[in-house]
């Protein structure tokens, strides 16, 4: 079996792989020229910001997906782990001198320090902005890892509804706990947390010119994550999660420990998913915990199925689907009218609101005529485009020499 | 079917793209004759339509469309410009904060005015920032809005001011000893404007409970019952209108009897129509009160009735709520920085902006060195119960 598996990896695969990463090298070339060399228009002004929302929210829908999707755990924390990992975010990076600003109610806070500042003095104020985010960013899936592995113990064993019960309550009572005024003196309770540091921030330096990786720095921390969960999707850990997924019986029959598979797949969702909420802290510039309500969960899981459950690279395109139509594309449904070749053309009915109609329907149309998302379960595979390129090729050739054959 | 459907969408998705991909024409709706077509200034409106806030930054945006219906054009270094509002819906959200600015700044505005609500400020602000656009709040009244940045400027007085106001007026005017606070757990404006009174209500020796509650209750039954019960003589909720809507009616149905006093929020013809007819007492302090400038007022009304879209946007009849006069002002404002700066040039215009004095309908504003509107006093004002109406009580400031 594995040698038949080996021998299959054929060219297709490889040359699939081969322009996968020249597309992918491609798109960084081309964030990198738009943050640095594109001057801005009315396009990128828009483009920017989408690309990295949906970047944060792609890797957040699959670190969902890796849990609904591939281990079968119906679970609805996704809001709350991203909670997390914004607050730890936050806290560790807000600099030393703005304290006092910050924590206006609580006398300046009980944590006053900053990594990115205490690596700034040591590596340069670039080096250090960048390091130093890049650990917060760790911290903070690993504060939402550790929360998961918490209430992953007695969670964990329920099953489907109770289990995403159980979940959702547990996102909600972090967010009531995150406002307590108790607490203030680290989250700042209902107030908000700001001026720590933020895509702005993150640049580097070639020779004597300074980059800016505003756009870049969130697309390729997300990518990263992805395929780590990508390689932990196909690793034998991988299998079993689908073999959880299929059926648990059978799973445990075969040897698989249920409880210590589900627990790993909850704790690493769980560490993307604060890593996505430490990028979206990034990416807001304020952490406040009220927008993490339960609509942000659904908003994600509407994305998995959009994109198709159990499908990554499905994921990926309805996370930048969906944010794009929300936040950019509809907008115009909004403005009073359209603008087509010049002329303003007054539409009664676009005024306040009806984006929110239109994108409702869209929704809806989407859910009913294609119930199974974008992809399926299947994914974006250069591999199975060439393959099939090649089939056709073969059809078409032998549909000629048939034809032939039958001139003759 | 499924082929011809996905085509559909596509193409709606392509078509959606396409009328992005234009960039903003000039429109020139109405403003010709007094001035050249493609003389445009766009200033940006970055206001929650939708949302807990939605209510109340639907009526600010009516005060500065309606200021726009009155002053369309604007004179800038001797050249006429049509005056463009580009309205972005922030939906009351931080998370959707930063593309609804982004949507603003694609339009290529001069200045950007708003937002109701203080938290979906800050959240743009370094957003505008970046992008080299001043700012001017007009009913965000949280201090860390202009904190600490130079780009950032309001109008309106701020909640350490508000919070002492209502202090003074708690003990003063309705002679308190015990207050009974209430706030939404988790909205910053509720609990700083609640720490701020509860500073100057201890100072001035009264009682403070202060009492939280989360975010989507409708039931404030027991939050009532707890203030009776620990002999509190006022409430103080400035919670937002939604909310504020279902205190009023509980409290009518309990049987409550004590003032209730609050903030810039409640002043809203909601507020009114919840406690129409019911024996409460209801007080505000708020920015305008209504027969401050009656020619203002009857030129408001009259463009609120003559489009029902108008009239619903403003909760349905043409009560003027003080946010309304608010943008009115800072429209006024706005052209005042524009005419100033000599530049439809956003960082000429935010070099003028500090300098800019313009004597309001809600009073007279001028810019003290952290960006802020000098403002020493506040309105009070009742709700009448009987006529549906909001009466004046006094002005009160902080001595």
């Amino acid at each position: 079996m594995g040698k038949q598996l080996k021998k299959k990896r054929a060219p297709e695969e490889k040359a699939g792989a081969l322009i996968a990463v020249v597309l992918l090298v491609a798109f960084y070339v081309f964030l990198f020229l738009l943050d640095n060399a594109i001057p801005t228009n009315s396009v990128t002004v828009m483009l920017i910001p989408v690309l990295k929302k949906s970047a944060i929210f792609a890797l957040v829908c699959v670190s969902m997906n890796l849990l609904n999707g591939f281990t079968g755990l119906f679970s609805l924390g996704q809001a709350g782990f991203m909670l997390i990992g914004a607050y730890s975010f936050a806290i560790f990076s807000i600099p030393a001198g703005q304290h006092d600003a910050v924590y206006q109610y609580f006398n300046g806070g009980a944590i006053r320090f900053s990594i990115p500042e205490i690596l700034s003095g040591v590596l340069g104020e670039n080096a250090g902005a960048f390091w130093g985010s890049i650990i917060c960013i760790i911290i903070a899936g690993l504060v939402a890892a550790v929360f998961a592995a918490l209430i992953g113990i007695p969670v964990l064993r329920l099953k489907s509804d109770y289990l995403a019960i159980a979940t959702l309550g547990f996102a909600e009572i972090i967010r009531a706990v995150f406002q307590w005024d108790g607490l203030g003196v680290v989250t700042n309770g209902s107030n908000l947390l700001r001026k720590y540091t933020n895509f702005h921030d993150i640049k580097i330096q070639i020779g004597g010119t300074i980059f800016q990786l505003d756009t870049l720095f969130p697309v390729l921390i997300a990518t990263v994550c992805i395929l780590i969960i990508v390689l932990l999707v196909n690793s034998s850990y991988g299998r079993a999660f689908k073999a959880i997924r299929d059926d648990e019986v059978a799973a445990e029959a075969m040897g698989i420990n249920l409880f210590r598979h589900k627990m790993l797949s909850f704790v690493i969702s769980s560490f993307f998913a604060g890593v996505g909420g430490a990028l979206l802290a990034m990416f807001q510039t304020t952490v406040q915990a009220a927008p993490f309500r339960t609509s942000m969960t659904y908003e994600i899981l509407l994305m998995v199925v959009i994109g198709g459950i159990g499908s990554i690279s499905g994921s990926c395109i309805a996370s930048f689907l969906y944010i794009a139509a929300s936040e950019w594309w509809l907008r115009f449904l909004d403005s009073g009218g359209i603008t087509v070749m010049g002329t303003h053309f007054d539409i009664p009915f676009f005024r306040d609101g009806f984006r929110k109609v239109v994108f409702s329907v869209v929704i809806m149309i989407i859910v009913l005529f294609f119930s199974r998302g974008i992809m399926g379960d299947k994914e974006l595979s250069f591999a199975g485009m060439i393959r099939k390129i090649r089939r056709r090729k073969e059809a078409k050739g032998a549909a000629a020499a048939g034809k032939e054959g039958e001139a003759q | 079917m499924k082929k011809i459907l996905a085509l559909l969408l596509a193409g709606c998705m392509a078509f959606a793209l396409a009328a992005c991909g234009t960039p903003a024409e000039p429109a020139d709706d109405g403003g010709e004759d007094t001035a050249a077509a493609g003389d445009t200034v766009v200033i940006g409106v970055y206001e929650p339509l939708s949302g807990d806030n939605g209510a109340g930054g639907k009526q600010e945006v009516l005060g500065m469309q309606y200021a726009n219906s009155v002053a369309p054009t604007v004179e800038i270094d001797g050249k006429t410009y049509n005056v463009k509002l580009e309205i972005a819906d922030n939906e009351s959200s931080n998370d959707k904060a930063v593309s609804a600015a982004n949507t603003l700044i694609s339009k290529g505005p001069s200045i950007i005015l708003g937002s109701y609500g203080s938290g979906v400020s800050i959240a743009a602000s370094d957003t505008f920032e970046q992008n080299g656009i001043p700012a001017m709040g007009v009913t965000c009244t949280n201090p860390q809005v202009t904190e600490g940045n130079s780009h950032y400027f309001r109008i309106c007085f701020l909640d350490p001011f508000q919070g002492t106001v209502l202090a003074n007026f708690a003990k003063d005017e309705l002679g308190a000893n015990t207050v009974y606070c209430l706030g939404q757990l988790g909205n910053d404006y509720d609990q700083g404007l609640l720490k701020y009174f509860q500073q100057a209500a201890e100072e001035k020796g009264m009682t403070v409970i202060t009492d939280s509650f989360p975010e989507g209750t409708s039931d404030f039954n027991s939050y009532l019952t707890t203030a009776k019960n620990k002999g509190a003589e006022v409430i103080f909720a400035p919670t937002s209108i939604s909310y504020a809507q279902l205190i009023v009616e509980q409290a009518s149905a309990q049987g409550i009897t004590m003032p209730l006093l609050a903030s810039d929020t409640w002043d809203s013809n909601v507020i009114l129509s919840a406690a129409q007819g019911k024996d409460l007492s209801i007080y505000v302090t708020t920015f305008y009160a209504e027969g401050g400038n009656p020619e203002f007022e009857q030129g408001f009304k009259e463009w609120i009735n003559a489009d029902s879209t108008n009239l619903s946007n403003n909760g349905g009849d043409d009560t003027i709520a003080a946010v309304s006069v608010m943008g009115y002002d800072a429209y006024f404002v706005a052209l005042e920085a524009l005419k100033a700066a000599g530049s439809t040039d956003p960082g000429a215009v935010m070099e003028a902006l500090p300098g800019v004095t313009y004597s309001g309908v809600s009073g007279d504003i001028s810019f003290n060195e952290i960006g802020d509107a000098n403002r020493t006093t506040a309105f009070v004002k009742t709700a009448n119960v009987s006529e549906n109406v909001w009466d004046f009580v006094a002005v009160q400031g902080v001595e």
